[in-house]
């Protein structure tokens, strides 16, 4: 009696340490626009701030744009000028979503789950509703997630020479990854 | 084809400054892509702050905190409150008001990633480097203030 009311205990405590909302302050957040005529416009943001809530299967991410590094400090100017992601006026990109097969994971055992999310992307203050595959893998009380999917930058006012003279993708990839605890 | 030697003249001058044109249209588009950000270490600060002063800036006033530091190299000097590494290629330090939860956060690259990796919570330490921004996180109901291409310096 005492032994299962102990291993109740235990599932209980378990529980409720995944029923937490997890979060990451080091979630990676890469953007390649680059095309076959040039390979520089593509970088990384490795400070994003990512969550994922077991309780509610809500997914969140924060990404600074000013925190994009491109290998090129011209092009990460022309990134963040007003023309441009315009980072002085929309500092951040948010993702705002839930998963919406909560039955293809189950938080409480380690493994790996492919999920599907979906979700409102906001960049220079425009929404769009994004719709990806991710990956989660539960390893003790901690996640990892991976997901990427393609975006229209025109959708979100992101217009330029560069695009229709193809030295930047029009639809570039954006690759997420976070370590959440 | 050119009896005239007036019209040779032309022809010749035309296509050397068609020829320099070019070249320096060339030199000018590999100077642009071979560009890359300079080294932070080699680099003077143009502030030396405390870190939980430095926060509190933001805290009260993001705008204003912003704008001053805007494109700056910044050595703060703080305390070590957590060190993240998710993967081999990622090292953050970050440096914590444990009271209201804002933070600064360091991202290293290359060999400066090394060097921090050697830090733990708890060090004293000075790092500088080039600050992105500090913006609210509707996540973790704090200010997150960002540095690229940090370096340790003590």
């Amino acid at each position: 009696m005492k032994r299962t009311i102990l291993s109740l205990m235990i599932a209980t405590v378990s529980m409720m340490a995944f029923a937490q909302k997890k979060t990451s302050t080091s979630a990676t957040i890469a953007f390649d626009a680059s095309t076959s005529i040039d390979d520089l416009p593509k970088a990384e943001n490795k400070t994003a701030i990512a969550a994922i809530d077991p309780a509610k299967n809500t997914v969140q991410f924060e990404a600074a744009i000013k925190s994009f590094t491109f290998s090129n400090p011209k092009i990460q100017e022309h990134f963040n000028q007003k023309s441009w992601l315009n980072s002085d006026e929309f500092p951040k990109a948010t993702f705002n979503g839930v998963i919406t097969n909560p039955s293809a994971v189950n938080f409480n055992k380690d493994g790996t789950y492919n999920v599907a999310v979906e979700g409102d992307l906001t960049i220079k203050d425009k929404t769009q509703k994004v719709k990806t595959q991710a990956t989660i893998v539960v390893a003790g009380k901690t996640l990892r997630t991976n997901a990427s999917f393609n975006i229209k930058l025109a959708d979100f006012g992101v217009e330029g020479q560069p695009i229709t003279a193809g030295k930047v993708s029009a639809e570039p990839k954006i690759s997420v990854s976070a370590e959440l605890n | 084809m050119f009896k005239n030697p007036k019209n040779k003249k032309v022809l010749k001058w035309s296509l050397t400054a068609a020829g320099a044109v070019l070249l320096i249209g060339a030199a000018v588009y590999f100077y642009y892509a071979t560009l890359t950000h300079e080294d932070t270490a080699s680099l003077k600060a143009d502030y030396t702050v405390e870190a939980i002063s430095f926060i509190k800036e933001f805290e009260k006033d993001y705008k204003t905190a912003n704008t001053k530091y805007a494109e700056k190299i910044i050595a703060v000097k703080g305390i070590v409150t957590e060190t993240e590494q998710p993967v081999d290629t990622t090292m953050n330090i970050k440096m914590t008001n444990t009271t209201t939860g804002s933070y600064i956060i360091f991202a290293f690259q290359n060999e400066d990633m090394v060097k921090a990796k050697k830090l733990k919570q708890g060090d004293k330490v000075k790092i500088k480097g080039s600050f992105g921004d500090g913006i609210y996180s509707e996540i973790k109901e704090a200010y997150f203030i960002n540095f690229q291409r940090s370096t340790v310096e003590k």
